[in-house]
């Protein structure tokens, strides 16, 4: 009986301190579920780093350099200024492309949604156009626009267009009958119901495409500007290829990967802070 | 406050495309007046176009014959004398509590006659207080529970002060428990407004508890069937006035007469029965 009990009270123990975690071991808790986490990408940039040193032959390696090399010239490209200036050109195209669609996506979606007459009449047009690759027009845009900056705009617009157009569409019309019902009983007109009701409903539906719209504008962006321009990082990484100056070409794919992965995280802010009130 | 007269009402739906001859009628030449001031509930089985009357009045609907009065002036369409308490709250989710009751308020400054910005949140506080809601105003709906819901639905609909308060079946998506408190709430605030009240409901003790008259509807197409009269004595002063011999007398009464109206078993299968069983005595 008594040998039995002391193991039990080091059971006790042990629970006693996991309810009540010191502030090492959370960190450690916290530290842990992070490396988990992150597992993949680490492993993925071991992969990166060691085969091209170990694995690949010296001729291969040329086209895949490891990772080290790719941070050395992304360094130097950012100590030069070099990567600021491409980035500012990719940047500034897709935020006025970006800014144009939902500034023109967001009216237009919400005359065709209450007007049904309108949405009727547009859908198939605009069904037609929406499953249309916006790069598949990129030659259309060369031929009326030009290779300028304006021909880039103008497609970073279409392919953004879209996305914000139809989701904002979606939303104004999968508002809650019974609220617009509730909003006539408490005296709020027509225009009132569509300012105070139908608009505020459909935001969360709207910012979903606004999401879409940024993603989908910079990735159009980079191809556009790595079949004609003279900056940004489309062309950088192009301009590397054929310069063969591999590890700034993967330097440059780099970093259309980080911003990517950023313009989506701001924006997946920006939709939680404006539909916090939906229901989870 | 104010006296509800309709008459000769009749509500037909057309099916889209289709003649007059398949319309459905939900509504038949129905009269009722409803007095100032008054507690009226409305109890009949589901598809007895209860709920289309109650659009109707809301001015949400309009009849295919007869009309609506109130206070002499026909219903022509929504009115912030008329205010609506929905079965599923219907409160614009991405405003707070406050804010939810301030709506009606603010449509009556629009139109010129009502209070201005810090007297509007002064009276949806009052609103609040009055249904039992305190410390939640800056809670948003999908934060409440559907009890605290439909207090802020009722609260937005009284604020502004309606003569008539129409209730679409209002405590039937709550647990039993929250719907006696609610009940006794909207005891209390009618007790204290003598605001006019419709009550649409499928539960016939719901009815009997807090109608001054239950109206009993059949259905298809929908009529009233009777309207009965109720007098408990000491609705307040009694414990639990829903087991006193009174009150299940008119619960029986109302029992018996949804189930003449309702299409049972019996009525329409004649034709059933000699199709199973030819030529077998009944």
């Amino acid at each position: 009986m008594s040998t039995l009990a002391v193991p039990d009270q080091r059971l006790q123990g042990s629970t006693g301190e996991s309810n009540r975690p010191s502030p090492f071991l959370r960190l450690a808790g916290r530290l842990r579920s992070t490396l988990y986490r992150s597992g993949a990408i680490i492993g993925f940039l071991l992969v990166w780093e060691l085969v091209p040193q170990f694995v690949l032959e010296p001729s291969s390696r040329v086209f895949l350099p490891p990772l080290h090399e790719v941070l050395q010239a992304l360094g130097k490209m950012i100590a030069s200024g070099d990567l600021g200036t491409h980035i500012l050109a990719s940047l500034g195209r897709a935020a006025v492309g970006f800014t144009l669609a939902v500034l023109i996506g967001v009216p237009v979606g919400l005359v065709v949604a209450w007007f049904s007459k309108v949405g009727d009449f547009l859908n198939p047009l605009l069904e037609v156009f929406r499953n249309t690759a916006a790069l598949a027009l990129l030659p259309v845009f060369t031929l009326l626009l030009g290779i300028g900056e304006v021909s880039k705009v103008s497609i970073v617009v279409y392919a953004a267009f879209f996305p914000v157009l139809l989701n904002t569409i979606l939303g104004a019309r999968s508002v809650d009958p019974l609220l617009i019902r509730a909003a006539k009983t408490l005296g709020l007109t027509s225009y009132e119901i569509f300012a105070k009701v139908v608009l505020p409903s459909s935001v969360p539906i709207i910012f979903t495409g606004v999401r879409m719209a940024g993603t989908s504008s910079v990735l159009v962006l980079i191809a556009a500007e790595m079949i004609g321009a003279k900056a940004g990082l489309g062309f950088l990484i192009t301009n590397s290829q054929a310069s063969f100056l591999i590890p700034k070409m993967y330097a440059a794919i780099l970093t259309v990967a980080i911003l990517g992965f950023t313009v989506n995280a701001a924006l997946v802010a920006l939709e939680r802070h404006f539909s916090r009130w939906a229901r989870a | 406050m104010s006296t509800i007269e309709i008459k000769n009402l009749g509500k037909k739906f057309l099916r889209s495309g289709s003649s007059e001859d398949t319309a459905v009628t939900a509504i038949e030449s129905l009269d009722l007046r409803i007095q100032d001031g008054e507690f009226f509930t409305l109890v009949g089985p589901s598809g007895c176009g209860k709920s289309t009357l109650l659009d109707i009045l809301a001015g949400l609907a309009a009849p295919t014959s007869g009309e609506v009065l109130v206070d002499g002036e026909p219903v022509s369409g929504p009115s912030l004398e008329r205010s609506v308490v929905f079965q599923q709250y219907a409160l614009f989710p991405w405003l707070t509590a406050v804010a939810n009751v301030e709506v009606g308020l603010e449509s009556q400054a629009r139109r010129g006659r009502g209070l201005d910005k810090s007297g509007r949140r002064i009276r949806a506080n009052e609103y609040l207080r009055l249904v039992g809601l305190q410390g939640v105003e800056d809670k948003y709906p999908h934060e409440l529970s559907g009890g605290m819901r439909q207090r802020v639905a009722i609260a937005r609909a009284l604020a502004h002060e309606p003569k008539v308060l129409l209730m679409d079946e209002p405590f039937a998506a709550l647990d039993a428990q929250t719907r006696e408190q609610l009940q006794d709430l909207l005891l209390d605030i009618w007790s204290r407004t003598r605001t006019t009240i419709v009550f649409i409901t499928h539960g016939i003790e719901e009815a009997v508890y807090l109608g001054q008259r239950v109206a009993v509807m059949s259905s298809k197409p929908g009529r009233i069937k009777e309207i009965i009269n109720i007098e408990l004595d000491g609705r307040h002063s009694v414990d639990d006035i829903r087991s006193a011999p009174q009150f299940s007398d008119y619960r029986h009464r109302i029992w018996t007469l949804l189930h003449e109206s309702a299409p049972s078993a019996g009525k329409s299968p004649v034709s059933h029965k000699s199709l199973v069983s030819p030529g077998v005595p009944a």
